[in-house]
């Protein structure tokens, strides 16, 4: 009987705990600090290897695309990978999908305003306006031979 | 689980507390990779079950020490009196026969769960109620995980160091 009740004890315990928990999440979503909005407008549109465009829009304080990058990704739409060298970040997947350079000479581009991006994500500054291109694309050996 | 036998300090105090706040270091660093995930709330609880108030030395050299290592500001004023609590607690708990492991599984759970509000106190008197209400916000979910993490370490580990503890004490050691 006194197992019975003591059993019973601990579950209204956690039953309390567990509406403590829920209580703290409402107050958290309630009174949460709201994220400011940017000052620059930016689209982003990602290429991926089969020529399918997935375009994201906002405004931002970013300073750099990678930032820019860094503030989509935390959102969740948006997700990449990439590794850091002398050149700047070199950027090796986006949306899960694997550029392999040494497989079959894929890799991600950056389009700015469609120029070819002269700058590493995380060397190009972002502006007011900007559309920004990641673009899946494979080198074609002889393509430089044909230029 | 019996009551420690009350005596005043002796030698082997300073020995034992040294080896307390030693323990709450290295448990401390260990983890420190994880927010908000920590032994120190077990151990304390374990300490006062096994040790009685005069774990509260151990909780005021652990704050020092933590003020030395980290800096002293107008924050490190909560190192002094958050883990007191606790302890207080564990006290009066343990005078009221309290001994399961789910009871302290669970007062850890909420002592986890409310250590951000606790240690908002000081932005209170600080900085007034508002400062002190978004302080404690902006820190729930760490408030949450540490709820969770608290209540899962004593269900692990509460029944092994009290095996453990218990072995110390009948050795004369604790």
């Amino acid at each position: 009987m006194e197992k019975k009740s003591n059993t019973l004890k601990i579950v209204s315990a956690i039953l309390v705990l567990a509406i403590a928990i829920g209580a703290l999440v409402l107050v958290f979503q309630k009174n949460r600090p709201a994220a400011s909005e940017g000052t620059k407008a930016y689209t982003l549109t990602v290429v991926d290897d089969q020529g399918t465009e997935k375009a994201y829009s906002g405004k931002t304080d970013a300073e750099f695309l990678s930032d820019l990058m860094d503030e989509l990704a935390a959102a969740g739409d948006f997700s990449y990978e990439g590794s850091k060298s002398d050149y700047g970040l070199y950027i090796e997947a986006v949306n899960g999908l694997r550029a392999d350079y040494d497989a079959d000479g894929a890799y991600w581009s950056i389009y700015v305003n469609g120029e070819y991006g002269q700058y590493g994500a995380d060397a190009q500054p972002v502006a007011d306006g900007d559309a920004y291109s990641l673009v899946y694309e494979v080198y074609q050996a002889g393509e430089e031979a044909a230029n | 689980m019996t009551a420690e036998p009350s005596r005043g300090w002796q030698a082997r105090d300073l020995a034992i507390t040294g080896a307390m706040v030693a323990l709450l270091e290295i448990s401390k660093r260990a983890l420190d990779m994880l927010p908000n995930i920590e032994l120190i709330t077990f151990l304390f609880i374990m300490f006062t079950l096994y040790y009685g108030k005069k774990t509260l030395a151990a909780a005021l050299a652990f704050a020092t020490f933590e003020c030395v290592y980290f800096g002293f500001g107008p924050w490190t004023v909560t190192y002094y009196y958050v883990w007191p609590v606790l302890i207080l607690l564990v006290l009066v708990s343990k005078k009221r026969g309290r001994t399961g492991v789910w009871y302290y599984a669970l007062l850890s759970g909420f002592y986890g769960l409310f250590f951000g509000y606790l240690c908002s106190l000081y932005t209170l008197v600080l900085s007034g109620p508002k400062v002190q209400f978004a302080w404690w916000v902006a820190g729930i979910p760490y408030d949450i995980t540490h709820c969770i993490g608290n209540l899962v370490i004593c269900l692990v580990l509460f029944r092994p160091f009290s095996a453990l503890f218990g072995r110390l004490r009948s050795q004369g050691l604790l």
